[in-house]
């Protein structure tokens, strides 16, 4: 009944040391106090762990002898039956126990197989204190973040547009090349947000007219483009370089997008700035000789004088009017005659008329310029005035009563007027005095002169005359016609010779300039025009640009003398690029922005 | 006036020289008059609407800008090669924080301060990330060293391994004798990897899960109210305990001081990958949708 122990360890390099130790006992114990049999210094065993027992020549018992088990080739068990000769592995703790037998002794080789503590184990000093291992690799995730960069900023969107190269409408919704858009698109733009293809049509080519008028077809173009390519400034040093770069990045001057930049944000928007204007119209007069356009360059500073388009010779619907600068001191011919300054005054006798009527027709205590004149629906520009609506309040046209009936003449024609005056002087004959008497005998000396007889019969017998003298009063001064209207001799018999010169209202002074009215309303109209001073209405009390400049200054704030409170006037304020008969473009922006979009239609698609 | 003597350097003496102080923080100025000039000339250009980086200023800046980030990861590759002289390893670190900061200027002022949700805010901000996360390790290679060195106290890392394998042969000797509930707490403490932990244990310096100190303070509970006699083997575990604690504090503030200089490149280099990555797709898409 013999064990054989073979405690094995092993030098620094690795070479087995066995150290072999024969019992001759029947049984043996394994713990970790020094009196047992087989002593394992391990605090994973406890102090008397285990007894192995010889059962016979082959056959031995290992029990475990406390509340901790062991493992046999790998499962923890409390006892167990080993065929010596078949040989197996028990484990306690960090050891390792070999079984075998080796003729009538069992043999059991014992090894530490762990290290005694995890500081004792292999440690790599390098790595131990340093971060490998608690992060991803640096060149790892420098690879996984550039990749994931790359595939979503990169490829997805060239994806999307190969995708919809050829399609001719790209679904709505979220496409990958959005995510290269510089800034929000304008207001106007905004339906184009998911559709980058409708501008960028192909790749590394910048965005073409063509794109722009798919939309845009009626935008015509300002002028003929060889006298645009004529009328520009020839570039500067930087300006140079910078057209330099724009040939080697393949991008082509005079496109619409050189004005009107987008991405830069979602309000409306911006108008072109006054240097794309500036760069021909500031000496455009030196490189085209033949031009009737002055020159300009900035608002506040270089800007030729207003030429408003003033009536030369009125009458018909397209009096001869003739665009005279402020310089010449022009005058405006519309066959009227009409001081402003009696209208106006606070202190005559039209000014206490106004207050008599001040009931009966809303006037003040003098009249004021709204009295007359009304703004037209856009609040642009103003009505033409109406003599039946604006002025017969008080120059009333009225010559009889029938009745509760007035009857006037009628304005505008004046063979009716004589008609109506002869009729009246035929129809009717003068007031019969009550003195005169009923059927009563006449004594003598009632016809005498200076009596009733005398003065009724007398007026009954020159009452035909009286007509012609009439109509003669009504046309020369003094009378309703005369008053407001030229007259002259050159007319027909129905008008009984007379003729009322025609008479033309201009509703645009400036054709090529625009002025809004409605935007101008926190100023008083005296403040702009000098009717209240004005004593013909040959007068032109339209401002010139001299008045306009002392709010309005260049776009950039440069102004000639000091402004008090200085409004930035790009040239886009007042002119149009691609001109018609409507606003600019940029005003039909406010004023859209001002009226909270009721005037948004217009602003849209509004060029009429 | 006394100490301004003291502190002047003596002629022919050469003085440590940090790469931020080098050469007389020639960079520093090199750079700061290079940023004032973009701010300058950001300034005095007219770009209407807008400053943007689609003017010409913008292109310039842009152009600038890329070329930097270029320039600056190649210290990456410089690195491996230490040399001397006018372009010096230190020289090149000097440039590379300076550079790295104009470029906050550079790059804010291409941007001309639109940013939106796009691969060129992406780019932006990844640059960012890699800057400020660069100015981190600037600020703990500024300030961690002397507390590295002070805290190991002349000892070399592989002396930490040996001196804790030491405590640990010790501590198992020790134990032996022990009951098994004690002896388990000791191999608790042997068992335990004393540079286990995950990345925020490393960085906080915390490990409420330390098996040695919980061993200790277990076995001070036992022996609370035992007479102390000196042959008792649970003194001998305990004051070895003590000892393990002590190396251990040291070590982890050693670890935490070395994860600190460390975590920073962690995400200053694949931080800079993603931004060349984010830089080029900037770079395309521009001249994609041109």
């Amino acid at each position: 009944m013999r064990f054989l122990i073979r405690q094995i360890s092993r030098t620094a390099d690795g070479r087995e040391i066995v150290r072999p130790v024969t019992l001759e006992q029947p049984v043996i114990t394994v713990g970790r106090l020094a009196d047992n049999d087989i002593h394992l210094a391990d605090l994973a065993v406890t102090p008397r762990h285990a007894e192995i027992a010889r059962l016979d020549a082959r056959g031995i018992v290992v029990r475990a002898l406390d509340t901790l088990g062991f493992d046999v080739d790998g499962r923890t068990v409390m006892s167990v039956e080993i065929d010596a000769a078949e040989g197996a592995e028990l484990k306690f703790g960090a050891h390792r126990l070999t079984i075998g037998l080796d003729g009538d002794a069992v043999t059991i080789a014992v090894e530490r197989v762990q290290a005694l503590s995890d500081a004792t184990g292999d440690k790599d000093e390098q790595r131990v204190f340093s971060l490998r291992g608690l992060l991803p690799g640096k060149r790892l995730s420098a690879w996984a973040f550039a990749g994931l960069v790359l595939a979503a900023f990169l490829v997805a969107p060239i994806m999307t547009w190969a995708t919809y190269r050829a399609a001719p409408q790209r679904p709505a919704g979220f496409h990958a090349d959005s995510l290269w858009s510089s800034g929000a698109l304008s207001q106007a733009h905004q339906g184009l947000k998911d559709n980058c293809q409708a501008c960028h049509k192909d790749a590394f080519v910048s965005v073409t007219d063509d794109a722009c008028l798919t939309c845009h077809k009626d935008t015509h173009d300002h002028a003929d483009p060889m006298r645009l390519a004529a009328a520009k400034a020839p570039p500067g040093a930087g300006a140079r370089v910078g057209l330099m770069f724009a040939a080697a990045f393949n991008r082509p001057q005079g496109r619409c997008v050189e004005c009107h930049g987008e991405h830069e944000g979602a309000g409306p928007m911006q108008p072109a700035a006054q240097r794309f204007c500036a760069d021909c119209h500031g000496g455009m007069k030196e490189r085209l000789g033949d031009t009737q356009l002055l020159d300009a360059s900035d608002f506040g500073t270089a800007h030729p004088e207003f030429r408003p388009a003033v009536i030369v010779r009125p009458g018909g619907d397209h009096p001869v009017v003739r665009r005279i600068s402020f310089t010449a001191h022009p005058r405006e011919e519309n066959g009227l005659k009409f001081p402003h300054k009696l209208h106006l005054s606070t202190t005559n006798g039209v000014a206490r008329m106004a207050q008599t009527m001040a009931g009966e027709q809303g006037f003040g205590q003098s009249l004021v310029c709204k009295d007359c004149h009304t703004p037209d629906a856009t609040g642009t520009r103003f009505q033409p005035v109406d003599m039946e609506r604006d002025c017969a309040m008080c120059h009333s046209l009225a010559f009889d009563q029938i009745g509760g009936t007035i009857r006037t003449l009628r304005h505008g024609d004046p063979a009716q007027v004589v008609a109506d005056l002869r009729a009246y002087y035929r129809g009717t004959g003068p007031e019969r005095p009550p003195s005169l008497g009923g059927m009563a005998r006449r004594r003598p000396g009632d016809y005498a002169q200076g009596r009733t007889y005398y003065a009724y019969f007398g007026a009954v017998a020159a009452r035909g005359g009286q007509a012609e003298q009439a109509v003669r009063a009504v046309f020369s001064p003094g009378g309703a016609c005369f008053d407001c209207h030229s007259i002259d001799r050159q007319g027909d018999a129905a008008s009984a010779g007379f003729r009322v010169q025609p008479v033309s209202q201009n509703a645009r002074y400036f054709l090529k300039g625009w002025f809004d009215h409605d935007a101008h309303r926190t100023e008083t109209c005296e403040s702009c025009h000098a009717a209240p001073t004005s004593g013909s209405a040959g007068d032109l009390l339209i401002p010139d640009l001299a008045l306009c400049r002392t709010c309005h200054v260049g776009e950039g704030g440069a102004a000639l003398r000091r402004v008090a409170e200085p409004v930035a006037s790009g040239c886009a304020l007042c002119h149009s690029y691609h001109a018609d008969d409507g606003a600019p473009w940029s005003t039909r922006q406010r004023v859209a922005r001002i009226k909270d979009g009721t005037n948004a239609g217009a602003a849209r698609g509004g060029r009429r | 006036m006394a100490t301004r003597t003291a502190s002047r350097r003596v002629k022919g003496e050469t003085l440590h020289d940090g790469f931020l102080r080098h050469r007389g923080f020639r960079w520093l100025k090199i750079c700061t008059v290079f940023s004032l000039v973009a701010i300058v000339a950001y300034c005095l250009v007219d770009v209407t609407p807008r400053h943007n980086g689609g003017s010409w200023l913008g292109y310039v800046l842009g152009t600038i800008g890329a070329l930097q980030i270029l320039w600056l990861t190649a210290l990456g590759l410089r690195k491996r090669a230490m040399t001397r002289g006018r372009w010096s390893l230190k020289a090149w670190t000097s440039a590379h924080v300076y550079i790295g900061l104009s470029l906050i200027v550079i790059a804010t002022l291409h941007t001309g301060f639109q940013f939106g949700l796009n691969v060129h805010t992406l780019a932006y901000a990844l640059m960012m990330v890699v800057i400020v996360s660069g100015m981190v390790g600037v600020g703990f290679y500024a300030t961690l060293p002397s507390a590295l060195s002070s805290n190991r106290e002349e000892m070399t890392q592989p002396q930490m391994i040996d001196a804790l394998r030491s405590i640990d042969r010790q501590l198992h000797d020790a134990a032996q004798p022990l009951d098994h509930h004690l002896a388990a707490l000791v191999r608790g403490s042997l068992e335990q990897d004393p540079f286990g932990g995950g990345l925020m244990r490393r960085l906080s310096g915390h490990y409420p899960g330390c098996a040695t100190r919980a061993a200790q303070a277990a076995i001070r509970r036992e022996t609370a109210y035992k007479p102390k006699l000196g042959e008792d083997p649970i003194d001998k575990v305990d004051a070895l305990l003590v000892r393990k604690e002590a190396i251990l504090g040291r070590v982890r503030r050693h670890l935490k001081l070395k994860a600190m200089l460390e975590v920073w490149l962690y995400i200053h280099v694949p931080v800079t990958f993603a931004l060349i990555a984010a830089l080029s797709a900037h770079i395309v898409s521009v001249f994609f949708y041109w």
